[in-house]
C-alpha cells in the first residue's frame, strides 16, 4: 500500500473517532459543565439577565442545534471567543503554544538523551552495582509527586540559592531562557526516572535475544553489538512512547507553567473548566485529539522506515 | 560536560543580571493572585479584573485613600452631585481639561478632552445585551429609559445615537441623570468600575479587542500586558494634576503616609504587576524582595509570626505588615425552599448553636477573622460592637432545641447534602470540621465535592440544600449585605437562602430608600435582628488579612473598594538600599 493511501486511509478513518469525541465532550459539558450563563450574570444575576445573556451565547437554541454548530466550529477550525475573555479562541492557543514548546521540547530532548544514554549503561551493566543503583535512584525519583519537586528546587535554586529568578516570563528570545532553565531542571528531573525504566526494558529485551548472541558470537564488539543491532531494534518500542508522548508538549504542562509564570497553554482548559467557557473547552478538546492522533500515524510511518518488518496495512 | 558547562556560564551571568536590575529599582512590583480575563471596565466583576482596570480607567467618583470608614469623592466629577429634592435628579459636573490617554484611534493620535458625552456612550455600552456586561446590575431598573433602550437595541430598533430620557448632557461638562425611583446610594454606584469612562473612537477602532487595548484618563496607562504572567504600567503622560492627600487617619501619621501629601501624583513612574495564582512562588518572590507587597499562604503563615506577632526575624528585614479587616463575611447559607430545613427555624437554630465558630477561626484562618455575629462587618452602618447574636455557640442549648424541632438527637432527620464551594482540601477540611460539629447533635450532612461552575449552577437553580460561602462588599453601604435577604433577589440573585420574609421585605423597601439617619439605622438593626431569628444563614467570621509589605514601599495602605491605589504608592530607594541586602 503506499504512503499516500495509507495516510488517507487514517485520516478517513480519523474522522469518526474525531466525532465521537465532539459528541462526547458536548454530553459532558451539558451534564457536569456547570451554566456559562450564571457565571457570566455573576453574583448580581437576575433572571432577565441569566435569560438575555443565554440567548447571546445561543445557549437558549435546542441541544441539536447548538451541537451541530459546534460540529461546523470544529470543520472550520474556528472556535469564536471565550466566553470569559473575550478572546478569540485561536490566538488564545497560537500566543500560549511558543512558551509551552520553549519549555516542553528542551526539556523532552534532553531528558530522553540523557535517559537513553542512562538506560545503556544500565542495561550494558545489568544486574550489577551500577544498574542497581540506577535503578534504585529511578524508583527513588518516581516516587514524588511533580508538586514537591517544583515547591523544593523552586526553594533551593531560586529562592535560597539564587540561581534562578523564581518565576516570571520574557516574550523575547533572548529573554525567556533564564526563567526556563529551572522548569526545564524539573521536568527533566521527573521524567528521567520512568523514561530510563522503560528504554532500559526495551533496551534489555533486545539483548537477550538470539540475533545478539549470535552477533557476539561472530566476535563483534559490544560498542557495535549495541549500537547496530541493540539500540537499532529497541528503537521500535522506544520511538512509540517517543512519539505517543509529543503530544502533551502541545497540551502543555499546567503545574510548571502556573508556578513559574510562563504563559503557555498548559492552564487554557483547566481556566476553561472553572469558567464553563466552552469554546476554549471545545477546541482545547479537539485540537488535543488530532494532534494525538496526528502523531499515532506519525509513530507508524517512522516505525516502517526504522523497522522494514513493519508494514503499513 | 561542554553543555553542563555553558550550562553553568549562562545560569552565573543570569544571576548577575538579575541582581543589577533590582539595584535602584524604583518601579514598584505589585501582584494579583489570579489571571486576569481583559481590561474592560463593563466587565470587571472579580477583584483582580477591578484592580487591573482601576489604574487605567476611572469614574466619576472613588474615595478618599487613607480616611476610613470609605468616603466618597470627586474623581472625573467636579463635586459631588447635586440631587434634586426629589431624590430623582442627579446633576453632576465634569472635570475640565481630563484627557485620554493617547491612542491611534484619536486625530494625530492625541487623546482628546473627556466629556459628558463620554459617559453616556459607556453607560449605554454597559447596557448593551450583546457585551454580556457582568458589571450591568450597577444601573439596571435605575435610570429612567435605560433598560427600554437596552431592549430596543437588541431588537435593532435605537442605536447608540438615540437618546435616552434619563442621561441627558447639558452641556460639554454636565451630565444629568434621571432616577426610575430615590436610590440614595446611587453616587455610591459612580464609583464602581463597570460606570468608568471609555473613549467610543478606541472601542469602535478596537472592536472585539478593545478588552486588551485598554485607554482611559486614570494616572497610568498599559505598556505591555503578558496574559496570565505580567502587566506593566507607565505614568501616563496626559494625566493631570491630582495630588496626594493631606488628610488621613493618626495611624496614617504615625506611618508616615502624610509626608507625600500635595505631591503630584501618580509617585511611581512604573508599575508591574505580576500574575501569580500560586502562592508559593508569590511568597518566595516576596521573601527575596522582588515584589513590593503580597499574601501570606497560610501554610508559610509561621515563618512570620510568632501567634500574633511578627517574628523578629521579620521585623529585622523591614518587613511591615498592614492589618485589613475586610469588608466581607463569611456564612454557611440554608436552602429556605428545602422541605425540612427551611420550615422549621428550631432546626436551624439548633445547627447555629452547634458550631464552635472560634474553633473554625483558629483552625481554617490562623486565627485572622472577628467572630460575625451578623452579616454587617465592623465600621458598617448598624454594626454594634457589643451587639452578640441570638443563636452562638451553645451545645446544651442546641440539643434542646433539636427536641423543640422535633427531631431529638437527629432522629428522623435525613443527611442533608452539603455543597462543598471547591475540590480544595481547605474547603473539604471546612466541611469535615461542620460534620463534626453537627453531629455532636444528630445532625447527618453529606460532602459533596464540586468545581466553581457546578457549585454556581447548584446555588444559582436553587438545588444546594446547605453551603458555604463568603459575601465581600461592592460598596461600602449596609444595603449591600442586607440585600443578601431581600425577596426580590432570590436566586439566581445574591438571595441564594431564597429567603422570603414579607416584613424583611418591607423594611428593607423602605430602608433603601432612606439617606443615612437615625431612623435608617433603626431599620437596620430590625432587620439584622429578624435575620438572625430565622437562621437562614449562620454567620461565622469577617476576616482579617495581614499583608506583608517591604519597608521601602511607603504609603501602602490596600483596602477593597479602594482599587487606584497603586498610584499613591512610592519606593523609598535609600530605604530599600539598605534592606534589600538583608533579604
Amino acid at each position: 500500500m503506499s504512503l499516500l493511501r495509507y495516510c488517507i486511509r487514517r485520516i478517513f478513518f480519523a474522522l469518526p473517532i474525531l466525532f465521537g469525541i465532539t459528541l462526547v465532550t458536548f454530553i459532558l459539558f451539558h451534564l457536569v459543565g456547570g451554566d456559562p450563563a450564571f457565571l457570566i450574570a455573576g453574583k448580581n444575576a437576575s433572571l432577565e439577565r441569566v435569560a438575555s445573556i443565554r440567548s447571546e451565547l445561543g445557549l437558549d437554541r435546542s441541544l441539536l442545534q447548538q451541537y451541530i454548530s459546534f460540529v461546523k466550529q470544529t470543520v472550520t477550525f474556528d472556535w469564536g471567543r471565550s466566553w470569559s475573555s473575550q478572546e478569540r479562541v485561536m490566538d488564545m492557543f497560537w500566543r500560549g503554544l511558543g512558551p509551552s514548546l520553549s519549555l516542553a521540547l528542551p526539556a523532552f530532548l534532553i531528558s530522553f538523551l540523557i535517559s537513553l544514554g542512562i538506560a545503556l549503561l544500565s542495561s550494558y551493566y545489568r544486574g550489577q552495582c551500577f544498574d542497581r543503583g540506577v535503578l534504585i535512584a529511578c524508583l527513588a525519583l518516581m516516587s514524588f509527586s511533580y508538586l514537591v519537586y517544583i515547591i523544593l528546587f523552586q526553594y533551593l535554586f531560586a529562592y535560597k540559592m539564587g540561581l534562578f529568578p523564581i518565576t516570571g516570563w520574557d516574550p523575547s528570545w533572548s529573554g525567556r531562557w533564564q526563567y526556563l532553565i529551572l522548569p526545564w531542571m524539573i521536568s527533566v528531573t521527573v521524567s528521567i526516572g520512568p523514561g530510563v525504566l522503560i528504554y532500559r526494558t526495551a533496551i534489555l529485551d533486545e539483548s537477550l535475544q538470539g540475533y545478539v548472541r549470535t552477533a557476539r558470537a561472530k566476535g563483534l564488539k559490544d560498542t557495535a553489538v549495541y549500537s547496530q543491532h541493540i539500540l537499532k531494534n529497541a528503537l521500535v518500542p522506544i520511538l512509540t512512547i517517543v512519539i505517543m508522548q509529543m503530544p502533551l508538549m502541545i497540551t502543555g504542562s499546567l503545574l510548571l507553567e502556573s508556578f513559574f509564570g510562563i504563559p503557555g497553554v498548559g492552564g487554557l482548559l483547566i481556566q476553561a473548566i472553572q469558567n464553563a467557557d466552552f469554546p476554549v473547552i471545545k477546541a482545547m478538546t479537539v485540537i488535543g485529539s488530532i494532534f494525538y492522533m496526528l502523531f499515532n500515524l506519525l509513530s507508524d510511518l517512522v516505525l516502517t522506515a526504522v523497522d522494514p518488518r513493519i508494514e503499513l496495512k | 560536560m561542554k553543555v553542563l558547562g555553558i550550562l553553568v556560564v549562562i545560569m552565573v551571568s543570569l544571576v548577575s543580571c538579575t541582581k543589577k536590575s533590582q539595584v535602584n529599582d524604583d518601579t514598584i512590583y505589585g501582584v494579583i493572585d489570579a489571571n486576569i480575563k481583559g481590561l474592560d471596565p463593563i466587565q470587571a466583576a472579580d477583584n483582580y479584573m477591578i484592580k487591573a482596570v482601576s489604574q487605567i480607567y476611572e469614574g466619576l467618583y472613588h474615595y478618599h485613600y487613607l480616611k476610613r470608614p470609605l468616603q466618597l469623592e470627586p474623581q472625573l466629577a467636579e463635586s459631588l452631585p447635586t440631587i434634586s429634592p426629589d431624590g430623582l435628579t442627579y446633576t453632576i459636573k465634569i472635570k475640565k481639561g481630563v484627557y485620554f490617554q493617547d491612542h491611534e484611534a484619536f486625530p494625530a493620535r492625541k487623546g482628546r478632552e473627556l466629556t459628558a458625552h463620554d459617559f453616556i456612550y459607556s453607560w449605554k455600552r454597559l447596557a448593551d445585551a450583546s457585551h454580556k456586561a457582568t458589571g450591568w446590575w450597577v444601573f439596571d431598573g435605575r435610570i429612567q429609559g435605560l433598560n427600554e433602550w437596552r431592549q430596543e437595541l437588541s431588537q435593532g430598533k435605537v442605536n447608540y445615537d438615540s437618546p435616552i430620557s434619563g442621561l441627558t448632557a447639558k452641556d460639554k461638562y454636565t451630565l444629568e441623570i434621571k432616577l426610575t425611583k430615590a436610590f440614595p446610594l446611587f453616587e455610591i454606584m459612580l464609583a464602581l468600575p463597570p460606570t468608568f469612562a471609555v473613549a467610543r473612537e478606541v472601542v469602535e477602532k478596537t472592536g472585539n479587542e478593545f478588552l486588551n487595548h485598554p485607554v482611559g484618563t486614570g494616572p497610568f496607562l498599559l505598556k505591555e500586558w503578558i496574559r496570565n504572567s505580567k502587566i506593566v504600567l507607565e505614568a501616563n503622560p496626559n494625566y493631570r494634576t491630582e495630588l496626594y492627600p493631606n488628610e488621613g487617619e493618626d495611624v496614617d501619621r504615625e506611618l508616615s503616609r502624610l509626608e507625600d501629601a500635595g505631591k503630584k501624583l501618580p509617585l511611581a513612574k512604573k508599575v508591574v504587576i505580576q500574575i501569580m495564582p500560586e502562592r508559593q512562588p508569590m511568597w518566595l518572590s516576596f521573601a527575596r524582595g522582588e515584589l513590593d507587597h503580597a499574601i501570606i499562604p497560610k501554610d508559610n503563615y509561621s515563618q512570620v509570626f510568632n501567634g500574633k506577632t511578627l517574628r523578629e526575624d521579620i521585623r529585622k528585614k523591614g518587613i511591615q505588615i498592614l492589618n485589613q479587616p475586610r469588608p466581607d463575611v463569611t456564612f454557611i447559607g440554608i436552602n429556605m425552599e428545602h422541605p425540612i430545613l427551611g420550615k422549621n427555624k428550631y432546626l436551624r437554630q439548633a445547627m447555629a448553636m452547634a458550631i464552635n465558630n472560634q474553633i473554625s477561626i483558629d483552625t481554617f484562618y490562623n486565627g485572622r477573622g472577628i467572630p460575625a455575629q451578623s452579616p454587617l462587618p465592623p465600621g458598617f452602618r448598624g454594626y454594634k460592637k457589643s451587639y452578640k447574636k441570638p443563636y452562638d455557640f451553645d451545645l446544651q442549648r442546641a440539643q434542646s432545641y433539636m427536641i423543640k424541632a422535633g427531631f431529638p438527637d437527629g432522629k428522623g432527620l435525613p443527611t442533608f447534602r452539603f455543597e462543598l464551594t471547591n475540590a480544595s482540601s481547605w474547603s473539604r477540611q471546612m466541611g469535615e470540621f461542620l460534620q463534626q460539629q453537627w453531629a455532636q447533635i444528630g445532625i447527618k450532612i453529606k460532602l459533596i465535592p464540586n468545581n466553581w461552575p457546578q457549585f454556581d449552577k447548584k446555588l444559582k437553580s436553587r438545588q444546594a440544600e446547605i453551603f458555604f460561602m463568603a459575601w465581600t462588599a461592592d460598596y461600602p453601604d449596609s444595603e449591600n449585605f442586607l440585600q443578601l435577604f431581600f425577596s426580590k433577589n432570590i436566586s439566581p440573585g445574591p438571595n441564594n437562602f431564597n429567603f422570603v420574609n414579607r416584613d424583611y421585605d418591607q423594611m428593607y423597601e423602605k430602608m433603601s430608600l432612606l439617606s443615612p439617619s437615625p431612623e435608617r439605622l433603626a431599620l437596620i438593626r430590625k432587620m439584622v435582628q429578624l435575620v438572625n431569628e430565622e437562621v437562614p444563614a449562620i454567620f461565622l467570621l469577617h476576616r482579617v488579612f495581614r499583608l506583608p509589605y517591604q519597608g521601602w514601599l511607603r504609603n501602602y495602605k490596600e483596602y477593597p473598594g479602594i482599587n487606584d491605589f497603586y498610584q499613591y504608592l512610592r519606593i523609598d530607594l535609600e530605604r530599600k538600599s539598605k534592606l534589600k541586602p538583608k533579604l
